[in-house]
């Protein structure tokens, strides 16, 4: 597998990009920051089985994505998996305080990065005439409104419809296009909100994240393991009868 | 899946057989159970059941557990039955078997192997068998009791989820489209069916019972360990038209 994986620093793109490096694929790891090259050079000192390396860019740029795009699959010699894992949280205020540029900016990278990273993609993928597959990372966010979350929630929610039609253009070609909807997960940009939930509720993080963990059935946060299990079948054989669907990943929160 | 110890209802035929397979060759000991068994030499150990009777599925239950050395800590439901009819045609009797068949079996099944892993502080994973029937209806095959026993299994599925999370069981379920097994009647006019491939089925072939298979398997699997209460289509695409 020639993989790509967008948001690769840290998080759970790096464990995304661990897993399928660790199962024997070759893994370009895409991130705005520079601490990419490091994770990358961890990443491949783990393993040896495939090439890894790392790439600094900023995939909500077009530009930029296509070069980065088009890098890795210089490096890789092709791409036939892409995980669009790039992404930030949105701004935490009510719509009605929210400046109009906060609201744009969270669907420009969240959003924007999945189109063009899946449009460049998808144009090698179609050359290559050997199918693919690709996996947006949604958000449970993106199945459900919350009040404060609007730009973030638009952002996933249309990441999620931007794959169902992606999958139908794509089909065609043998290309599987599909999302997978973390619930909340043990990472930094969820203990972001929490310590601002915190803030704004004069509580602890500890109190939060214990709110949080009472909310779902599993009883824990998921982890980078959880989402990399599940992105890494998505992207498998084991998947190619699998299409324009959005998977929660979620320990089973919001079924009750 | 080695060292999982697998109970598969319906694992003589088509999904049910491809999930018990699928499962023997990763490693898990696999029971399957069926109300009958067609094949002159089953591929797994096999014990012969009803889904529907209680007393039936609580002796299966505890017999499988002493063949696998334990409780089962994988539950396939795959036992199920598919039949068309016209609303209108429909008897009560047809109705009742369906629903009998598809939904009390899983509930009865789930609950008699929940109750094992509860009673043994095991953890464990379920998967039921839905249908992309439950989610959209069908004009061309009106099967109105398979349909509604299905999203019967979607809503046992979730409510699974969230009453035995705290016991560590996860709950899961697929839905199959139009899926390659003794089960469809789809192909049956094969222009029709070409038709209906290349117009609703974006991948536009039938799908296989072992990549239903695959897909069950990964969700008994720890990589789907935090996965419960969902239901995955495996439809080449067609509900995502």
């Amino acid at each position: 597998m020639k993989a790509v994986v967008t948001g690769a620093a840290r998080g759970l793109g790096e464990a995304i990009a661990a897993r399928l490096a660790s199962d024997g694929a070759s893994v370009a790891l895409i991130d705005i920051s520079p601490d990419v090259t490091a994770t990358a050079e961890r990443i491949a000192s783990a393993q040896t089985a495939g090439h890894v390396s790392g790439i600094v860019a900023d995939v909500a740029d077009e530009a930029a994505c296509e070069a980065a795009i088009a890098q890795a699959a210089s490096a890789l010699g092709g791409i036939d998996a892409l995980v669009n894992n790039a992404g930030i949280g949105g701004p935490d205020t009510r719509v009605v305080d929210t400046a109009f540029a906060d609201f744009w900016q969270v669907l420009q990278v969240n959003l924007g990065s999945a189109f063009l990273g899946s449009r460049a993609a998808a144009r090698l993928m179609i050359g290559q005439q050997s199918g693919g597959a690709i996996v947006n990372v949604g958000s449970i966010f993106g199945q459900q409104g919350v009040a404060g979350g609007a730009g973030y929630c638009a952002s996933k929610g249309a990441v999620a419809l931007l794959t169902h039609s992606l999958a139908l253009e794509l089909a065609p070609h043998r290309i599987r296009v599909n999302t997978i909807a973390p619930g909340n997960m043990a990472t930094e940009m969820h203990w972001d909100e929490l310590r601002s939930r915190a803030a704004a509720s004069g509580t602890t993080l500890e109190h939060q994240m214990e709110l949080v963990v009472a909310s779902v059935p599993l009883r824990r946060h998921g982890t980078g393991a959880d989402i990399a299990g599940a992105v890494t079948w998505l992207l498998s054989g084991d998947a190619r009868y699998v299409t324009g669907q959005t998977i929660g990943v979620n320990g089973g929160v919001w079924l009750s | 899946m080695a060292g999982r110890r697998a109970l598969v209802t319906g694992a003589g035929s088509g999904i049910g057989l491809a999930t018990a397979r699928r499962l023997r060759s990763e490693g898990a000991a696999v029971i399957g159970v069926d109300r009958r068994w067609p094949l002159i030499e089953p591929p797994i150990s096999c014990l012969t059941a009803d889904v529907t009777s209680r007393e039936q599925v609580t002796s299966t239950v505890l017999r499988a557990a002493e063949l696998l050395g334990g409780p089962a800590d994988v539950l396939v439901n795959a036992a199920g039955v598919y039949r068309i009819r016209p609303l209108l045609d429909l008897t009560q009797d047809e109705w009742d078997e369906t629903m009998a068949i598809n939904l009390l079996g899983p509930f009865l099944v789930g609950r008699a192997v929940a109750a094992g892993l509860a009673e043994a502080s095991l953890s464990g994973a379920i998967v039921n068998i839905g249908s992309t029937a439950a989610l959209v209806a069908d004009a061309a095959e009106p099967a109105a009791h398979y349909n509604a026993s299905k999203a019967g299994v979607l809503a046992l599925t979730r409510q699974m989820a969230v009453e035995w999370a705290q016991y560590g069981i996860r709950a899961n379920a697929v839905c199959p489209g139009v899926i390659d097994t003794p089960m469809l009647r789809l192909m049956d006019d094969p222009v029709a069916g070409q038709a209906y491939l290349e117009a609703g089925v974006p991948l536009r072939r039938l799908g296989t019972a072992d990549e239903v298979a695959a897909v069950i398997v990964f969700l008994a699997s720890p990589d789907a360990s935090y996965l419960t209460g969902v239901a995955v289509p495996v439809d080449g695409g067609s509900t995502a038209i």
